[in-house]
């Protein structure tokens, strides 16, 4: 017995040792670590850094979902142009909302050269998606200031919050649009518009909050995967809807002297 | 370091099994003795939890076996700890006699669905979401697996337990599967879910 425990002992380990990584723990086990941590504050900061011009250039996409080589044609395409500020993922970074595809999502985001913000999409929050999502990216709802124009963007996914009431969190989005000196225009992004999904006892509360100090110069998002620019609010504020990456072709929006200039691009 | 620490954990719960195990040998045969389990099980990830514990039977000369298990992965190595338990088929298609003491399965099939406690984890979609709204549930995901074991009669002369034995299972889950299909650049490793573990036979 011996020998041959022996010679178990030595396999059992080598086996061990050469597939470390294939242990999987659970479908819903989050350990993410480095670059997959707080990802969005860490490229808020690249942003922050870069040289502005007088033009601000987003490439977006989003609705992943299951499309992940198509998000890698994607991000090839937006590292061969020279002009793009940053990238918006408009949302459902995953299908299932697991870990695992998070991972994915992510991991190819990361061979961008831009930085890059990922928006919170219904399909990211389901199952233990919200805790992936805060481990990932960060806060729900935030916002930053980009060459004077303030970003805001807000979790809409109330049907994943069982339509409590604050999803749309309209106080808050009242509280960012609210003027103050360190922005002129705003940009409002989320992933899922007015609709099945979105809180219809906040609808109109969210296009009045959109419209109150006349600030609004566009607001996007996704969900729909297709894409078109309407204007749903009494100011005609336009509504960008970027499409689902499965198309191959993503929407590119410029900001030059508070105007915005919409076009879509083949990847 | 913490991976090492695991595997220190994984060894500490398969001695104290095996010290369990030796501190009740008893002869006696009983009047219900078919209800106990025909094995129990210790097993390192797979999917199915950090560790988890399994009690099983067998059937149909021992080419086919229903084991059902309670899987933890505590809060250290996820940011939550889990809880699930799975239930899982297994047919043995072959066995190789070796010798006197051991027996080889090469190939044993397995299919296992999996439940992961947590009001988020839902198996029949919440009612305040539209019908068929989501198509499938976060609580319950049915998953395959192909494995081998090595059935030996170690203890089996110290112990009322027949033998022990060692396995191992690669597999994946349905929720993996449709995340691959179309996707070549998902790596085929990240959707393995990869396990072992120890069984005692009675």
């Amino acid at each position: 017995m011996g020998t041959t425990f022996k010679i178990i002992l030595l396999f059992s380990t080598m086996f061990l040792i050469s597939c470390e990584g294939l242990f999987d723990y659970s479908p819903y086990q989050i350990d993410f670590e480095g670059e997959n941590k707080g990802v969005n504050a860490t490229n808020l900061d690249r942003l922050l850094k870069t040289n502005q011009s007088d033009t601000i250039t987003i490439a977006f996409t989003g609705d992943t979902h299951n499309y992940f080589d198509e998000l890698v044609y994607f991000v090839d395409k937006v590292n061969t142009f020279p002009n793009i500020d940053f990238v918006i993922h408009i949302g459902d970074i995953t299908d299932f909302g697991l870990p695992k595809q998070y991972l994915w999502g992510n991991g190819y985001l990361l061979n961008l050269e831009v930085p890059y913000l990922v928006l919170i999409g219904n399909h990211d929050l389901v199952g233990n998606g919200l805790e992936a999502y805060k481990e990932m990216f960060g806060d729900l709802d935030f916002s930053f200031v980009y060459q004077d124009i303030k970003f805001v963007f807000l979790n809409t996914n109330s049907l994943e919050f069982a339509y409590n009431g604050n999803v749309p969190n309209l106080d808050w989005l009242s509280q960012q649009l609210f003027p103050s000196n360190d922005f002129s225009k705003a940009v409002v992004v989320f992933h899922m518009p007015p609709g099945i999904g979105f809180d219809p006892e906040l609808e109109l509360g969210f296009y009045q909050t959109l419209s109150a100090h006349n600030n609004v110069i566009m607001s996007v998002h996704g969900h729909q995967h297709h894409h078109e620019v309407y204007y749903p609010t009494a100011d005609s504020i336009p509504f960008v809807n970027v499409y689902g990456v499965e198309h191959r072709m993503m929407t590119i929006v410029k900001i030059y002297q508070d105007k915005i200039y919409v076009e879509n691009e083949a990847f | 370091m913490w991976k090492m620490r695991h595997f220190s954990h994984w060894f500490l719960l398969l001695c104290i099994l095996i010290f369990i195990n030796n501190t009740q040998a008893q002869s006696h045969v009983g009047k219900y003795d078919w209800l106990l389990p025909d094995y129990v099980k210790l097993q390192y990830a797979g999917g199915i939890g950090f560790l988890s514990a399994g009690v099983g039977y067998t059937f149909v000369h021992q080419r086919i076996d229903a084991t059902f298990f309670y899987g933890y992965v505590p809060k250290g190595i996820a940011i939550d700890d889990l809880s699930s338990v799975s239930l899982q088929f297994t047919a043995k298609l072959i066995r190789i006699r070796l010798s006197e003491n051991y027996q080889l399965l090469p190939l044993n099939f397995g299919w296992f669905i999996h439940h992961t406690f947590g009001s988020e984890y839902w198996i029949k979609l919440p009612s305040h979401y539209p019908p068929e709204y989501y198509w499938w549930s976060p609580g319950r995901n049915a998953g395959i697996f192909v494995g081998g074991e090595l059935k030996t009669k170690w203890l089996a002369h110290k112990t009322p337990a027949s033998g022990i034995a060692i396995y191992a299972r690669i597999g994946t889950r349905g929720l993996y599967l449709a995340s691959k299909v179309g996707n070549s650049s998902i790596p085929i490793t990240d959707i393995i879910e990869l396990g072992f573990g120890i069984a005692l036979y009675r």
